[in-house]
């Protein structure tokens, strides 16, 4: 029988593993692909308490639709930030962004 | 029975291709797992009963976001010549951490009384409450939602788009 520790549990890894992708990744768009990972985690979350637990009120379903909404426009932000920055100095690498460093 | 078969089945494939998005040493291969692995996600949501949420996770995220990365990787890398390091040195001091992440919040939830506060319901169909909802109860927030993807667009095209002055200065 599937239970709502399920969910939990593998939204737990999930977003573990987008951690880890963020502290570890050089490469700039790999960071925003961890966080595409992350938000897809808390969206497993919000669907499956909003099933669990509130089912008559679907709010964390439409909740996650506007999570999906942010994301998006984030990550497109987020890549154009970086076309802009590889335009400037031919490099993505998050640890050679110094540029604001003083 | 079925139910549990179908959970581990795409909670392996999300755990698996999460793994190699994150661990992968080149950032095109990483793309493409990064969207078997949002693929999962939408198999998980068909398990929930969110029939809405399965079809706007292939249709936006390996519709849209996917090929938008893929994009970005090959306007900024090359993919033939040779391969960078994707990592850095924080590889040990990231897993600790990540490992900790997960021991603490799954002994949270672990001590945590659900049993109390789970409602039972039948398997519906939930796309048309949702339409209802989002007309109705939240209709402020589908239109700021809709101001919020036009600044992105106009926002990404400025910040894109050469400026020609710029460029030669």
């Amino acid at each position: 029988m599937l239970s709502l520790m399920h969910f939990v549990i593998l939204s737990v890894i999930l977003f573990s593993i987008g951690i880890f992708g963020v502290l570890t990744r050089r490469n700039a768009i790999g960071i925003l692909m961890s966080l595409e990972l992350i938000f897809n985690a808390i969206n497993i979350n919000m669907v499956a308490f909003s099933k669990f637990l509130t089912p008559d009120n679907i709010y964390g379903e439409i909740f996650t639709i506007f999570i999906i909404t942010v994301a998006t426009a984030e990550s497109v932000l987020g890549l154009a930030i970086i076309l802009a920055i590889y335009r400037m100095r031919q490099k993505i690498y998050a640890d050679e962004m110094n540029l604001m460093k003083w | 029975m079925v139910e549990l078969i179908l959970f581990y089945f795409w909670a392996a494939i999300i755990i698996i291709a999460a793994i190699f998005t994150v661990i992968s040493k080149n950032i095109y291969h990483s793309a493409l797992w990064l969207g078997l692995t949002l693929f999962g996600v939408a198999g998980i949501f068909v398990l929930l009963n969110a029939y809405f949420l399965a079809g706007i996770q292939v249709l936006i995220y390996i519709g849209a976001v996917v090929v938008l990365t893929i994009f970005v990787i090959t306007l900024t890398k090359e993919i033939t010549g040779k391969l960078e390091k994707q990592h850095n040195k924080q590889i040990i001091p990231a897993l600790i951490s990540c490992l900790l992440c997960v021991f603490l919040i799954i002994s949270a939830v672990l001590k945590t009384d659900w049993a109390t506060r789970i409602i039972h319901t039948t398997a519906e169909d939930k796309t048309a409450k949702i339409g209802n909802l989002l007309l109705t109860d939240f209709v402020l927030p589908f239109e700021f939602a809709s101001v919020l993807l036009l600044v992105a667009l106009i926002g990404a095209i400025v910040i894109v788009s050469i400026d020609k002055e710029n460029e030669n200065a």
